[in-house]
């Protein structure tokens, strides 16, 4: 609670510093304070709790984690590193992480490729039919993936892709494509059409159209659908689970469930070590694209 | 090599795997693992030549869990020249991923699973009888709870090879206990309720889980249901729940629960391993992992704990056995290997005593063993608090108990019927007759008998 | 209509060379066929043959060991009559409806909150995303930590810290205590990605027209009601239809904390298909609960779609 009210006190001293040449009335800072500060700075502390409980149970001792008459759970009193080295030298996390952020990625490309092409026939070239398949690839979302992973695994084997991390990176467009496709179907139409008819007047063919015109356009969707699908990937159980049987092709979620429960004991410190260092370096690319991706769809839309 | 238990193979064998993996191994000598053994002669599987064998077995429990057994293995295959890889997988990923393999019909050679696998998987499975009597012979005998899920129902004819059961037990602390005025756990249901509410009233109530925990919470309902004399189903696979045997459990479930902490209905797996070792709880049932865990912790309040456990069998009640039973591991080959003997000679290999005893003395209790012979070793005198756990094999109680094992009866307990009965009585969210003719519904839907 | 026209314009005026390529790749059918090509190939290979398997699954009586027999709609009718499949089957749809109202409010309300001037905005922005970046799993071990009857710590702080209660909350230990908690859980999850979505949409707004309403002396809720939500509403439809569809068919948050407990009054028909299908080795009766689930998402994510969307074309921002 004490570090949350410091982060708030911060934010709020932050942003006196930054309006104060603004020469605003006291009246309408408070207000500000009150309508903007206040409920993002509770928005943040309830958004990133749970995060900062990972984060101190990963660096808390075992004896600490269940001791809270004696030691304050929001705190840390001898913090070790013993759980994060645990994770990081004891088990092979550094590989699974590379092996999910492959998957997610190649995923990622796969699908928006696809759903680039796929969007831009039905929404852009609008042959017969167009809005039917479209409404099939969206009902394709609709198929949970419970039901498709035995049939699934079948087709997997079948392709003698068991156990291969590319075996995930053909079926994760499945519940990929549908949604990509749906964005970017909703960002194409945001594109006017006036630009391509004239590129046509001017004969450009419909590739370079898509290519010169559309594409550069409809960046932001893009990213969108790539955020988008990067995180379905990374966050993806069950076909990780069904598919892959090696421990060391494992994916960051499926393995750490498996290698830091054993039984009925769950090796907490270790557990929470690992989805939060597996979350960051994520992170920091969101914090580089969210920045993109909201700026550059300003950009895109009044043009 | 065929199945000798010299005490120079123990010696050297034991020593490599201890050297090599700085085992916390209890100090256990070679003679602590010497094993009685009747002399019958080894059955040949002859490895087909070019074999190589993937296994699948669940998460270790204890790192020399894992470790020995890959050090068993790697012995295997520097002998043999096989070579294996050994996959583990989280306990409840075994389910699935068995289920993809024998769908599919490719996949790992060997899987070690869970109880009622070899039943439901029946005609996919290599048969083992060879293998089995062949150990039986040797090692004293299979127990009872090793038959009942490894052979196929209602024949000799075994599917898999089990290679041992975690056992539940009361995990209790000693100076609470006495604190109430018992030096151990009443066998009967009366005292049993008698002494909760006397923990409860000096603040160290007793806790067991009543949600949906695949482990602790069937555990417990078992437990309530097989000390009365109740069961599932007749041995005919028929729904017996509606019994007046289960309503008398029933009623004590709902007597005992305010004596329980508050909490119990969102308990999974891990919380009363979590409750016991943060001191909130007096006593619980579970395997040896609260124990384990509390004494090799680097935590001198935790090993305060460990000194102040102790372990029973559950009350029997009604029962003249344990009535809990043990969560088998079955090792079973599946038909689509291409190397049924190979499979054969490293079951077989795993199972003798050279390589077995460690890997048991080195689970420390986590695993109970399925042949008589391993528990006379002098090992597990080593430490008496760990005694309860050593015939958990030895009981005539199984999930589904009394019907046959089977994807139905499975289907049961997944669905946690008789969980979800007991909790929904003891909270008062039911009557007791309400509760049971809705379970034995709920049951019936599977168990059509 | 513009297809054509665009057709007709383009054999009017051949400006450039033609070479045969281009000229087939102009070719509408052969271009549609092109670009329908690996989204096609990817869902009928991996989705629609393996659907067709899962359909048929739930025609029979599969059991995991033992392929089964075609009992035509048995599985159905046994499950009409199964009050704990009623029982996920409105859980899912209450569950469903609370989250995403809850996800939408909050999260245009956070949207609303990041478009002002803040400082460090991109790095706050990023931030904020985080539950939505973490395995679900994995978050859903913490939030299960901080349900726990005993060590929750907002049970701590209430009752050790401010002393406001006397016992720990038991989050989980009765029905609609952990059916809202669940819902609290899907909440924190799903707001980072409504907000961050619909702060895109809120970007695209011109400030002008805030200032040619600001002159005409409109109230900020007047702002809110006749520019924010009508400007936004093209983006919502697609945020929400796609929230409907992920909150619906969830099943790792459920799975991890739950399993459905106590008494089966949390189990979402994912949840259910998975525990009588892959534990309970009923494969056909869990093919069965899948596919039941299909018209519920398709009338869900319909309504959304078209009830909410259909303002776009009022909106007459689009020539369709």
């Amino acid at each position: 609670m004490t570090e949350a009210l410091a982060a708030n006190q911060e934010v709020q001293v932050a942003a006196s510093l930054k309006d104060a040449p603004e020469l605003l009335s006291w009246d309408s800072r408070a207000r500000r304070v009150i309508t903007v500060y206040i409920p993002l700075a509770i928005f943040i502390i309830v958004l990133l709790f749970p995060f900062y409980w990972m984060a101190i149970t990963s660096i808390k001792p075992d004896y600490e984690m269940y001791n809270y008459k004696q030691f304050n759970p929001f705190w840390v009193h001898s913090p070790t590193l013993a759980n994060i080295r645990k994770l990081l030298f004891d088990t092979e996390y550094p590989r699974w992480l590379m092996i999910t952020m492959g998957v997610a990625t190649a995923a990622t490309f796969i699908s928006v490729g696809a759903s680039v092409l796929a969007a831009y026939a039905i929404e852009r070239l609008r042959f017969q039919h167009a809005q039917h398949i479209g409404l099939a690839i969206y009902l394709a979302y609709l198929v949970p993936p419970t039901i498709l992973f035995i049939p699934l695994a079948t087709l997997i084997f079948q392709f003698g892709l068991f156990d291969s991390p590319l075996a995930l990176v053909l079926t994760y467009p499945t519940f990929l494509i549908p949604f990509c496709t749906w964005l970017l179907i909703g960002y194409f139409k945001s594109i006017p059409y006036e630009l391509e008819e004239c590129a046509l007047i001017d004969g450009a063919s419909r590739l370079q159209i898509l290519r010169r015109i559309t594409l550069p356009l409809a960046v932001p969707g893009l990213i969108s659908a790539g955020i988008f699908a990067f995180t379905l990937s990374w966050n993806e159980f069950i076909y990780a689970l069904a598919f892959i049987q090696s421990t060391e092709r494992k994916t960051v979620p499926v393995a750490i469930l498996t290698e830091l429960v054993t039984g009925d004991v769950y090796q907490w410190g270790s557990l929470m070590a690992g989805s939060l260092l597996g979350s960051v370096p994520v992170a920091i690319i969101y914090s580089f694209f969210v920045e993109y991706y909201v700026s550059s769809m300003t950009g895109a839309v009044k043009e | 090599m065929a199945g000798l238990t010299r005490r120079d193979t123990l010696l050297s064998g034991t020593a490599a795997l201890i050297g090599a993996a700085t085992l916390p191994l209890i100090g256990a000598h070679a003679a602590d693992l010497d094993v009685p053994t009747a002399d019958v002669k080894s059955p040949d599987f002859k490895a087909e030549s070019g074999a190589t064998l993937r296994v699948l077995r669940p998460a270790k429990f204890v790192d020399p869990d894992e470790v020995l057994f890959r050090a068993n293995t790697k012995k295997f295959s520097d002998q043999t020249g096989i070579p294996v890889r050994v996959d583990f997988v989280g306990w409840e990923d075994v389910q699935p991923q068995t289920a993809v393999a024998a769908n599919t019909g490719a996949g790992p050679d060997i899987i070690i699973g869970f109880g009622s696998a070899p039943q439901i998987y029946a005609n996919k499975l290599i048969q083992m009888n060879d293998l089995a009597e062949y150990l039986g012979a040797k090692y004293g005998g299979w127990h009872q709870l090793a038959q009942i899920y490894s052979c196929r129902w209602g024949t000799q004819d075994w599917l898999a090879i089990p290679m041992g059961g975690s056992g539940g037990a009361s995990v209790y602390r000693v100076s609470w206990l006495k604190e109430a005025g018992y030096d151990s756990i009443p066998n009967d249901h009366a005292g049993f309720l008698e002494m909760a509410t006397k923990l409860k009233k000096n603040n160290h109530p007793i806790g067991f889980a009543l949600g949906h925990a695949v482990g602790d919470g069937n555990g417990f309902a078992n437990w309530l249901l097989w000390s009365f004399g109740a069961s599932l189903t007749d041995e005919k696979g028929k729904v017996s729940l509606d019994s007046k045997e289960t309503i008398a459990a029933l009623n004590y479930a709902r007597e005992l629960y305010p004596q329980m902490i508050e909490g119990t209905l969102s308990w999974g797996d891990p919380s009363n391993n979590k409750a016991f070792a943060a001191g909130d709880i007096s006593l619980t049932f579970n395997g040896v992992s609260i124990y384990y865990v509390a004494k090799n912790s680097s935590d001198p309040k935790l090993q305060a704990i460990a000194a102040d456990t102790n372990h029973q069998v559950p009350p029997l009640g009604m029962a003249k056995k344990s009535p809990s039973s043990s969560l088998v591991v079955n090792a079973m080959a599946f038909r689509h290997t291409k190397y049924p003997n190979a499979c054969k000679e490293y079951l077989r290999f795993m199972m003798e005593a050279p390589q077995y005893a460690p890997w048991l003395a080195g689970c420390l209790g986590y695993w109970s063993n399925s042949l008589k012979a391993y528990g006379k070793m002098a090992f597990w005198d080593a430490d008496p608090k760990l005694k309860p756990y050593i015939d958990s094999m030895d009981t005539p109680y199984y999930d589904s108990y009394k019907g046959p094992i089977s994807a139905a009866s499975s289907a049961v307990a997944a669905n946690y019927t008789l969980v979800d009965m007991f909790a929904s009585v003891a909270t008062g969210n039911a009557t007791p007759e309400a509760a049971v003719k809705t379970a034995a519904r709920q049951a019936a839907r599977y168990l059509k008998g | 209509m513009d297809a054509t026209t665009g057709e007709l314009i383009l054999e009017w005026k051949p400006r450039r060379r033609h070479s045969r390529i281009s000229r087939l790749f102009d070719w509408k059918p052969f271009l549609v066929a092109l670009c329908m090509l690996p989204t096609a190939g990817l869902l009928l290979i991996f989705l629609t043959y393996p659907l067709g398997l899962g359909l048929w699954l739930s025609l029979t009586d599969t059991t995991i060991g033992q392929p089964g027999e075609y009992i035509g709609l048995d599985n159905f009718t046994s499950l009409f009559s199964d009050p704990v499949f009623w029982g996920a089957v409105w859980y899912t749809i209450f569950y469903t409806a609370v989250a995403t109202v809850g996800k939408f409010l909050l999260g245009l309300w956070l949207a609303l909150l990041l478009n002002h001037h803040i400082p460090f905005k991109a790095f706050i922005r990023a931030i904020v995303l985080l539950p939505w970046i973490v395995p679900t799993v994995l978050s859903a071990i913490a939030w299960w930590w901080i349900y726990d009857p005993q060590f929750s710590i907002v049970s701590f702080v209430l009752v050790d810290v401010l002393h406001w209660r006397s016992h720990y909350i038991d989050f989980l230990g009765s029905p609609w205590s952990a059916r809202w908690s669940l819902i609290v859980a899907n909440i924190w999850r799903g707001i980072p990605f409504v907000a961050i979505t619909l702060l895109a949409g809120l970007q695209t707004i011109s400030p002008s027209l805030y200032e040619a309403a600001l002159l005409d002396g409109a109230s900020s809720w007047q702002k809110f009601r006749r520019i924010t939500v009508p400007l936004l509403m093209p983006i919502l439809s697609v945020a929400l239809t796609l929230s409907v569809l992920f909150t619906f068919s969830d099943f790792q948050l459920v799975y991890a904390i739950t399993r459905g407990g106590p008494f089966n009054s949390t189990h979402l028909m994912a949840t259910l298909a998975f525990q009588r299908a892959i534990p309970g080795s009923q494969l056909g009766e869990g093919a069965a609960i899948a596919v039941s689930m299909i018209p519920f998402l398709l009338v869900a994510t319909l309504v959304c779609f078209f009830g909410v969307g259909r303002r776009k074309w009022q909106q007459g921002s689009d020539n369709d």
